[in-house]
């Protein structure tokens, strides 16, 4: 898989860049539009991750040109600005994904996995992470085997968490994915239901299987802690 | 009526003034008519008595006093004419009194004290009688004293008449200058009554309005011409105001994006080194923190510059906040507060129903975090005069009433230390106004401290059943 990422914000640009070469992806960046547009004419990469606001030739115009050549790349926009006018204007000029800054490298992640269908997220039907399973039809959840009763908004949240197992989803990403963005800027719901769901999920057990990474957000896995 | 207003204040120096002016004149013109009247009586009453010296009295050493006195009752018969006449001697002799006249009787009169002309006797029947005397020396030395009397109370009566008209008169005629100043006032003043309503509704999000303007030339004119100039000037103040905020929160952005994207990766490689990674955690969160003030307050310049109206729908305001509410139910119940809802009857409101939602969200959550355990919140929701009403009551710890005014405005917070312990950079009721605004309505807050807050939020009602044509 091949990535351009055209953002003239060189540490914006890097982080991107290395978090993605670290998930195994091949990387070109490009500083500016004019040789953004250069690279992404000449090769054909799988997708391409656009600043709008560039010197030179800007993202709007070279996404026009992307399309108007018709490569394949799929379009992750980055913009600062988030008005959901522009945002309609840049789905209808072709553009596949839209990420506003600042946002968390795994919420990028997550995206740049969906558009390039690696899916972040499992479609099975049971998610399984250690002794934890959820069945996604029945919507039932068992730990070792043992039922165990949840909320809506708590299985919700868990599914969430589980489809993403080893992941660190920021709480932004949870409230957004959960809840709905009029709870922006009340993370602290996050922290209740995900307290709630240790009550349920982990404190029975010895092996703890919800994770808060300080910073960052909340993590399932198996993996013993660092 | 409000005893303040210009018209009322005019109206009533107007009739101050007036009534002034009418008891001023009234009362020179009494003092004036009775002066000439009873002058003019004294003038008549003093040719009488040079009359009766002049015809009689010259020759008296020769007729004798009673010929002179009879003379005077036949000649002059004072009692017919309403008149008063008295001859003595300068001793005080009496030669001559007359008797009982038509309207008065001078029975009584207390002999002439000398020459004190004239004056004012008053009678034992009570009337007053203008007495002019004259004194009068024979060429062989015999004085004597002619006095000539005449009643006041005609002329009395001419001025009670006068003045009974003035009483009457001036009220009536202050009662019509005052209604047709109020009229007149009324007129004069109705451009200005149109400037203050058109004024008020001139708003941040209204700002292109100008004032009517009538091309009068007075005044009025150009009270309006000036408003109108400092609505442009505020206009373009608010416009950098709005603007820098929308720029400041952009450029922000691009910076606090590599910020975070270097910090997440720290944590990354800090993985043996649990200290550090705690560190670098604690900087992720603050980054986190401008992140969400730096994203409101670019949502809050959108808002104010009216760029909110993307999704713009109808939707049932009761609905909305009772399924709010029992998202968040989860808060409350976590600190031991109830959440009570109570819609009273549907309530359809157009807007951006996330935004809306928003508005419930931070209103609900500030009344979870400011109330201790064991409190209530009540969330109403009801439709009154074209109005759908939203009100969060809770029961928690106030707010002080100096702080009252300032809570809507950007980044304000009534204690400090308290508000960053439980995380806010006070903005959520900041952009709750700035939403409301934005949807025709308006948000206010009354507080008792240590008893409680409600927040009331009310939101134009949509038109039941529209045809939309023009969307």
């Amino acid at each position: 898989m091949r990535l351009l990422v055209i953002e003239d914000e060189r540490k914006v640009a890097d982080f991107v860049a290395r978090g993605l070469r670290a998930e195994r992806f091949a990387v070109d960046v490009a500083y500016d539009g004019g040789s953004g547009w250069d690279m992404a004419s000449v090769c054909d990469y799988d997708l391409v991750i656009l600043d709008l606001m560039l010197p030179g030739l800007g993202g709007a115009e070279i996404l026009r040109r992307l399309r108007r050549a018709k490569k394949e790349a799929a379009v992750l926009i980055l913009t600062a600005r988030d008005s959901t006018a522009q945002k309609v204007e840049h789905f209808e000029a072709g553009a596949d994904d839209y990420l506003t800054k600042p946002f968390a490298f795994a919420e990028l992640l997550v995206r740049v996995k969906a558009l390039l269908r690696r899916g972040p997220a499992s479609r099975a039907s049971v998610l399984r992470v250690g002794d934890l399973e959820l069945d996604r039809l029945s919507r039932q959840v068992r730990r070792a085997g043992k039922k165990i009763d949840l909320t809506s908004k708590e299985y919700a949240l868990l599914e969430y968490l589980a489809a993403n197992a080893g992941r660190v989803l920021s709480r932004t990403m949870i409230i957004e994915h959960v809840w709905d963005q009029s709870f922006e800027g009340l993370t602290n719901i996050v922290d209740v239901y995900v307290r709630h769901l240790r009550g349920k999920v982990d404190d029975p057990h010895p092996r703890k299987l919800i994770r808060t990474v300080r910073g960052a957000g909340y993590c399932v896995s198996d993996e013993a802690e660092p | 009526m409000n005893t303040r207003s210009l018209r009322f204040r005019l109206i009533m120096w107007y009739a101050g003034l007036l009534t002034g002016v009418f008891l001023l004149c009234g009362a020179t013109m009494c003092q004036a008519l009775r002066h000439y009247l009873k002058e003019s009586l004294a003038e008549s009453l003093l040719r009488r008595t040079q009359q009766i010296a002049a015809s009689l009295l010259a020759g008296v050493e020769k007729t004798g006093e009673p010929f002179v006195a009879d003379e005077i009752k036949a000649r002059y018969a004072p009692e017919n004419y309403d008149r008063f006449v008295r001859l003595s001697r300068r001793d005080g002799t009496v030669i001559y009194a007359s008797g009982r006249a038509a309207t008065f009787d001078p029975a009584g009169l207390p002999p002439a004290a000398g020459k004190d002309s004239p004056r004012i006797a008053l009678l034992a029947d009570g009337n007053r009688l203008l007495i002019v005397a004259e004194e009068y020396r024979t060429p062989s030395g015999r004085e004597y004293l002619i006095e000539s009397g005449g009643p006041m109370q005609p002329i009395d009566t001419v001025l009670s008449h006068l003045l009974f008209l003035l009483l009457l008169g001036v009220p009536v005629v202050v009662l019509v200058a005052v209604g047709g100043g109020y009229i007149l006032v009324g007129q004069a003043l109705a451009p200005v009554v149109q400037i203050a309503r058109s004024a008020e509704q001139i708003t941040l999000h209204n700002l292109d309005g100008q004032l009517p303007l009538a091309p009068t030339g007075d005044e009025l004119e150009q009270l309006s011409l000036a408003l109108n100039r400092m609505i442009s000037r505020l206009r373009e103040a608010f416009e950098q105001n709005r603007r820098f905020l929308a720029d400041a929160s952009h450029e922000l952005r691009t910076p606090l994006t590599a910020l975070r994207g270097e910090l997440e990766s720290a944590v990354e490689q800090a993985r043996p080194l649990p200290d550090l990674r705690d560190k670098v955690g604690s900087a992720l969160e603050e980054v986190d923190r401008l992140a969400k003030i730096v994203q409101t307050l670019f949502a809050i310049s959108r808002l104010d510059a009216g760029e909110a109206q993307q999704e713009w729908r109808r939707f049932d305001l009761g609905s909305l906040a009772a399924g709010t509410a029992d998202q968040m139910s989860l808060l409350a119940e976590d600190k031991g507060i109830s959440v009570n809802c109570n819609v009273e009857q549907e309530a359809s409101v157009e807007g951006d129903r996330a935004r809306i939602k928003q508005v419930v969200v931070n209103l609900l959550d500030n009344a979870i975090k400011y109330t201790p355990p064991g409190g209530s919140i009540h969330l109403n929701v009801r439709a009154r005069g074209g109005k759908a009403i939203l009100e969060v009551v809770d029961t928690g710890i106030g707010i002080p009433a100096g702080a009252l005014p300032h809570v809507f405005d950007r980044f304000f917070r009534v204690d400090k230390a308290r508000s960053r312990e439980i995380g806010g950079a006070g903005l959520g009721l900041a952009i709750v106004k700035s939403i409301c605004t934005a949807h025709g309505g308006r948000v206010g807050v009354e507080s008792a401290e240590g008893r409680g807050s409600r927040f009331t939020v009310e939101l134009p009602l949509a038109q039941p059943a529209r045809t939309k044509t023009n969307i």
